[in-house]
């Protein structure tokens, strides 16, 4: 990722920005922002940095802004909004088209022993399937294992919005490295507290009081709107508690 | 000369400020939502286009500018990739040269071209920077023909109203013609000067300053339309990175 190109709509990947895979059997894979027209035609949608990684053989275009569109495996936070006989249809992301989530989808449900959600309470979901022709479905645990790995209604707490940048660095398995984000863990150091943070821009954060609360969100929602560094990052939390 | 802004109001999912040429038009979108059951379309996205005047309510001259706008970027935007969705343009005119035109007392009877490249320029910076998928970007200018025969690029409110004819062209970044709409007395050779000149505004190499009868050329700045656009869009992409420019992350 040396030189980052721009690049806008309509315009035409040529073949020698791709990826040159190691091992020749494996295919290449087209990110977000990217159109492939057969035969061999690959152009841009969406304007943004052209991103490659030579490893996995991908491509895409980064974007920092615009509405989430749901994917499959992305944790999400949602909101409930109303429950019928077998679903609750949550909300994702403000006036699109409600997820479908089964009332048996949560750890160790069954028809007699299932959580009661009323309309307006928050989940922690993933979402199971995903695509442009039917309503997303959701679901609050691991298909494979049975078990809930966090997800759930999230009771308590407040609910921040972060752009989706932000919430993609967040959900970076090294977060001070890979996503230059150390809110969280310095202020780790002297208050303790909850969170869980939504591919669709949304952080869930629930500590000992309000104050706390506060803290940590607009900590996180300050360093997100100014593009702090690390180093700048840092002084703020200090600056915040003190 | 035009300035351009993207992201400017930050609870619409896009939105971009456009100034110049006297004109200076905030777009917001919102998009891909819930359409409504009667405007939905089974295979594409349906887009909306809301004109709003600088002063008072729309009325007919927004209502066929939105029309404009709307069949123009249907072949903009990727429509297919969000099926039964719908993309809300909003375009709000903050200022406009007609503030200092007098066409008499009703804003309807102002002519509806001199707007239009300033809307189409909005509306595809706030997709822009909504990541709405397009197919393409476009480019918009306005050039008005003066009595003497020469062309006005960008003109003054002065010029518009001297002038025998303006027209109004946008291009795709393909380089083809997307819209054009005139008005007033012209040849089909003049018109045909106009598009090449509109094209190189829009597109065309940097090319010699040959506007011999030309007083507003030196405004111009000689910029592509399309480098504005780019230089736009590499001006957000620095500001989201800005937090990358730790040693830290350098360092890895």
């Amino acid at each position: 990722m040396a030189s980052q190109k721009i690049v806008l709509p309509g315009e035409t990947i040529g073949s020698d920005v791709l990826p040159i895979p190691s091992n020749p059997n494996l295919p290449l894979k087209l990110g977000p922002g990217l159109r492939h027209a057969p035969p061999s035609t690959i152009t841009a949608t969406i304007a943004g940095p052209l991103c490659i990684d030579q490893k996995k053989n991908a491509i895409w275009v980064e974007s920092n802004s615009g509405r989430y569109i749901p994917q499959p495996n992305d944790l999400i936070i949602a909101t409930v909004h109303h429950s019928s006989t077998d679903f609750y249809s949550c909300s994702i992301t403000p006036y699109t088209t409600y997820a479908q989530l089964p009332q048996l989808a949560f750890e160790g449900a069954t028809k007699k022993t299932r959580p009661q959600l009323n309309s307006g309470s928050l989940i922690y979901a993933r979402v199971l399937t995903a695509s442009k022709h039917t309503d997303p479905e959701i679901v609050c645990y691991n298909p494979s294992t049975g078990k809930s790995e966090g997800m759930g209604e999230l009771k308590g707490g407040m609910v921040f919005d972060v752009s989706m940048g932000m919430a993609r660095r967040l959900l970076m398995a090294k977060q001070r490295e890979d996503g230059g984000v150390a809110v969280l863990e310095e202020i780790a150091e002297k208050v303790a507290f909850e969170i869980a943070v939504g591919r669709n821009g949304k952080v869930w954060v629930k500590s000992g009081g309000v104050k706390e609360t506060l803290l940590v969100g607009r900590a996180l929602q300050e360093a997100d709107v100014l593009g702090l560094t690390v180093e700048e990052q840092v002084k703020l939390v200090r600056k915040m508690i003190r | 000369m035009t300035s351009i802004t993207l992201s400017t109001i930050h609870r619409a999912d896009g939105s971009a400020t456009f100034t110049g040429n006297g004109y200076a038009v905030i777009a917001t979108v919102n998009g891909p939502i819930d359409v409504q059951r009667r405007d939905e379309l089974p295979e594409e996205a349906a887009i909306d286009v809301t004109v709003r005047p600088a002063g008072g309510v729309g009325g007919v001259r927004e209502r066929h500018l939105e029309s404009i706008v709307q069949k123009t970027l249907r072949h903009v935007v990727l429509v297919s990739a969000h099926p039964r969705t719908l993309i809300q343009v909003t375009l709000q005119i903050v200022a406009s040269q007609e503030d200092h035109l007098n066409y008499g007392s009703l804003p309807q009877t102002s002519p509806y071209i001199p707007i239009l490249p300033a809307l189409l320029q909005a509306s595809i910076l706030a997709l822009l920077s909504a990541s709405i998928p397009l197919l393409m970007t476009l480019t918009s200018t306005l050039i008005a023909v003066k009595e003497s025969g020469g062309l006005a690029p960008c003109p003054s409110a002065q010029d518009l109203r001297a002038a025998t004819s303006i027209h109004a062209l946008a291009f795709s970044s393909y380089g083809d013609l997307l819209v054009v709409e005139s008005e007033g007395h012209f040849t089909s050779e003049k018109w045909e000067e106009v598009c090449t000149r509109a094209w190189s505004i829009c597109h065309g190499e940097e090319e010699e300053e040959s506007g011999s009868d030309d007083v507003s050329m030196g405004s111009q700045g000689g910029a592509r339309l399309e480098n504005v656009l780019r230089d736009a869009v590499r001006q957000k992409v620095v500001n989201e990175d800005k937090w990358k420019q730790s040693p830290l992350i350098t360092a890895t």
